[in-house]
């Protein structure tokens, strides 16, 4: 199993491959829902995306939560957070 | 590959008929698969994890869903005051959570490809707000609003999402009513005569060619109402 700051330094480049506007700074902080960063269709592309790199690591992402789309719990409110939920979702299912 | 639930009786059976005999790849869906004959897998839709077991395994064997049929259904006529919650439960599980979580979880299959299909049942009963049929309808009634919303959604991965909305057809899921009863819905429809199984596998091929790839978020009614 790789360790954690690998794995968050691969899912950030994942996450800015998928911001269509390239000329926007992605850090941590940035959200993921509620602004035009990334739209609809790219967030599901995301998910796959993760759900991939998760079958890599020999684990199952998943991505359904009751708070999915919320933008003060939810795991797609920044960066950081999603990042967070895949490290979480990583240990507990190994 | 296309799945289609409901896959051992009724509707499903002959739609997984037809495709078989169209040299097209199926794999059915049903709580109890030992009377199909053809690759099949035992799952109960109105449960979550079951449908999860089912993805898992595909997802498992790299298989390459092109479509689904959403088949299976239930009804038990009654009224609606005299209904047990066991049974508005079940019914709601079925046909509407059945609907919901095979679309969801194959649907999210078929994101990959770009492309596909879903087709999804609804039933006479909701345009005609048919007697003793309330929760029947109420289960159907979702279906299509879920269809035109989850339509939308598959959209961008260039898969359409309809729905098929049959008037009586001969299957055991009509055993309980009456000819009487059957006579009485068909007269409403605009084509006021009864269609058999195979009318309503000609539309499942139609909206699985391509060149219906225009049509999405549609109800379709066979007969028209």
């Amino acid at each position: 199993m790789k360790d954690a700051s690998k794995i968050e330094l691969e899912l950030i480049t994942i996450i800015k491959n998928h911001v269509a506007d390239k000329s926007i700074t992605i850090n941590n902080k940035t959200p993921l829902i509620g602004t035009e960063i990334i739209d609809s269709m790219k967030l599901v592309e995301l998910c796959l995306a993760f759900e991939d790199k998760a079958a890599e690591l020999d684990f199952e992402f998943d991505w359904t939560s009751a708070t999915a789309m919320s933008k003060s719990r939810g795991m797609f409110r920044t960066v950081e957070s999603l990042v967070k939920e895949f490290i979480n979702q990583s240990k507990l299912k190994k | 590959m296309i799945i289609v639930t409901g896959a051992s009786k009724g509707l499903g059976k002959a739609i997984c008929d037809r495709l078989i005999s169209k040299k097209i790849d199926v794999l059915g869906i049903a709580r109890n698969t030992e009377s199909i004959l053809f690759p099949s897998m035992s799952c109960d839709i109105s449960s979550y994890d079951e449908v999860k077991a089912v993805v898992k395994k595909l997802k498992k064997e790299n298989i390459k869903v092109n479509a689904l049929v959403n088949a299976a259904g239930i009804d038990v006529m009654n009224l609606a005051v005299i209904t047990p919650p066991d049974v508005s439960q079940k019914i709601i599980y079925t046909n509407l959570l059945g609907t919901i979580y095979c679309c969801q979880q194959f649907g999210a299959l078929m994101l990959k490809n770009k492309a596909g299909s879903i087709i999804n049942f609804s039933s006479i009963a909701v345009s005609l707000g048919i007697k003793g049929e309330s929760i029947y309808t109420a289960s159907k009634a979702g279906v299509e609003g879920f269809t035109r919303s989850f339509s939308r959604e598959m959209a961008d991965f260039n898969i359409n999402v309809n729905c098929i909305a049959p008037g009586p057809i001969n299957t055991e899921l009509l055993k309980g009513i009456s000819s009487a009863q059957k006579e009485k819905i068909i007269s409403q429809q605009i084509i006021a005569k009864q269609f058999a199984p195979d009318d309503v596998s000609d539309l499942v091929e139609i909206l699985l060619d391509p060149r219906s790839r225009s049509l999405s978020g549609q109800v379709l009614h066979v007969g028209g109402v």
